[in-house]
């Protein structure tokens, strides 16, 4: 079942001034964090994003989670504090075909003079809700342990 | 919908074993290979579901079908993580892999499963136009998802003396091509200008340039003809790239180093891939009489070896017809040692500059070799990884001949990670 995003987590994929990350791992593991811009969603509810160097890290690395089918992560932070980390599986390439034309039409049309090497497709598996007060309140219920008695001093 | 699918001999591992066995080689490459090997088969499903005016129909190889038919099928197909698969309409009783329409969408089936969603190659834009002498220039140029294909002449001088290469159909698919398609054996230079002009305006489709004839021994030395036209049509090409080396690959006869250095001085070419078919002296000698006769074993590599000097490392590559090496009656009788003479030899090029890829045997019936099959879905699985290890372990880039730039090795698809 495909996840459905929220009104927030929607707005905050279209705000220009979001920070959008995307984390994934090499064939040995090795993980590579980098920022990307271009990260969205489509009409499906799936993530994708433009892929302008054919030789990068991350470009092998979304090969080798098509092909091995391993998970990435994307990571969302808003101007507001909103923090999100999805989790997905790239199921998907665009290197060719109608739509990578008109990709790349309009990716050129935004940045000038680059290349497309391909159109990542995310399929979104997990939507986590990272901001800090949301978080600690899950864990405090998870592990009521998991504190300093000091903090729970009269 | 379809006939049950006979299973592969108790000796040879099927799909899913060999998918246990080298879990390191990708599922989607598997298929690529498996459907290579064995061949597709179009139901009427999946036919009524081309569109001549979006899709890209069969008709321009340089080799023919298994099939014997030329047209109104698919050129190809492309799988969802942008693999190419360059697969040829089988018929029903070789066992192909059955490419139908289910449930809206288009899949690969084998024995009733459904194994992966596929869809048909884009039609480029020049597919619709003719040149100024009035020939469709789909019939100058076929294309790929990624690459323009010229086939400048499409007749083979080593068939004159009945010393073409013994899987090859070049010739007889010529004569079919001419009497069904009215194709031009040889082009001319304005034909490929034109078209090519035409092909670079639409954007984002093509990322590369490959050029490939048969070979021609005439001129004042040997394979000069060759070489002369090579180097017209290059030109031709070149007249549209404000570059003066633009990303292309010419695969022909392994050329002497002045004809070589003629080649790469006067025209944009960028990579040189002379195929040596088979990397053994002896078979070589036996599936290739032409290159044997006009070059010889030894020479070839030899010229190979010194076009890397032009061209440079990882520029210089060599394609094999993977599977003819086990041919009857004079190939291997075992594949483990096939495969060990094969690597032997790839690693002896690889150790000086030169990069092996391989396409899989296809036993065409327009072919001396006809009727006999090819290698086991094991034995391709073993030989890609054995070739992508050399390129890794002499640090040798397959840029030219990748995935993308040409998409018919699945043993350079590997190198995309």
């Amino acid at each position: 079942m495909s996840i459905i995003f929220s009104k927030e987590l929607v707005e905050l994929f279209a705000k220009k001034d979001t920070v959008k990350v995307l984390a994934t791992t090499d064939a040995k593991g090795m993980p590579h964090v980098v920022v990307k811009e271009s990260l969205q969603l489509n009409e499906s509810n799936q993530l994708i994003y433009f892929e302008l160097l054919e030789s990068s890290q991350t470009n092998k690395n979304m090969v080798h989670s098509i092909w091995f089918n391993r998970p990435v992560a994307v990571a969302l932070i808003g101007t507001g504090g909103e923090s999100y980390q999805i989790k997905g599986k790239p199921v998907k390439s665009i290197v060719s075909g109608l739509l990578f034309r008109d990709y790349y039409v309009k990716i050129r049309e935004q940045l000038g003079d680059v290349d497309l090497a391909a159109v990542w497709v995310i399929e979104p598996v997990e939507v986590i809700d990272q901001r800090f007060n949301i978080r600690s309140r899950e864990e405090e219920i998870r592990h009521p342990y998991f504190k300093h008695l000091d903090r729970l001093a009269k | 919908m379809m006939s049950i699918v006979p299973k592969p001999k108790a000796t040879e591992l099927s799909f899913e074993e060999v998918a246990a066995k080298y879990p390191q080689f990708p599922r989607l490459l598997l298929l690529k290979t498996d459907l290579q090997r064995r061949g597709v088969y179009y139901t009427k499903q999946a036919l009524s579901k081309v569109d001549p005016v979006i899709h890209q129909l069969g008709g321009t190889h340089i080799f023919g079908t298994r099939d014997g038919i030329l047209t109104q099928r698919p050129e190809a197909l492309i799988l969802r993580d942008g693999t190419s698969v360059i697969t040829s309409p089988t018929p029903l009783e070789q066992n192909p892999y059955i490419v139908d329409f289910r449930d809206g969408r288009l899949v690969v089936m084998d024995g009733g499963v459904e194994l992966e969603e596929v869809e048909y190659w884009t039609k480029p834009d020049y597919y619709n136009l003719t040149t100024s002498s009035g020939i469709p220039m789909s019939h100058v140029a076929s294309a790929r998802p990624q690459r323009i294909y010229l086939m400048p002449s499409r007749y083979c001088h080593f068939w004159t003396d009945n010393q073409g290469c013994l899987f090859c159909d070049i010739v007889n698919n010529l004569k079919q091509q001419k009497s069904e398609l009215n194709l031009p054996p040889r082009l001319k230079p304005q034909d490929v200008a034109e078209t090519i002009r035409e092909a670079l305006k639409e954007p984002g489709r093509f990322t590369a340039i490959c050029l490939t004839s048969g070979s021609d021994f005439h001129g004042a030395e040997d394979f000069d003809a060759e070489v002369d036209y090579y180097i017209e049509i290059l030109k031709a090409v070149g007249e549209n790239f404000a570059t003066p080396k633009f990303p292309s690959q010419l695969i022909a006869t392994a050329f002497t180093e002045k004809q070589l250095e003629r080649i790469y001085r006067e025209t944009g070419l960028l990579s040189y891939t002379p195929d040596i078919e088979v990397l053994n002296e002896r078979l070589f000698e036996w599936i290739c009489p032409g290159k044997a006769r006009w070059v010889g074993y030894q020479e070839w590599k030899r010229r190979m070896v010194r076009a890397v000097d032009i061209f440079g490392r990882g520029r210089v590559n060599t394609c094999i017809v993977a599977g003819v090496e086990l041919a009857k009656p004079y190939g291997f009788n075992d594949e483990d040692a096939a495969l060990q003479a094969v690597l032997a030899e790839a690693e002896d090029l690889a150790s000086q500059g030169v990069s092996t890829v391989y396409t899989v045997w296809v036993p065409r019936p327009g072919s001396y070799l006809r009727g006999q099959k090819n290698a086991s879905l094991e034995y391709y699985v073993r030989l890609a990884l054995g070739l992508q290890e050399l390129r890794q372990k002499y640090q040798l880039s397959i840029d030219h001949d990748d995935y993308r730039r040409c998409g018919n090795h699945p043993d350079s698809d590997l190198a995309r990670i």
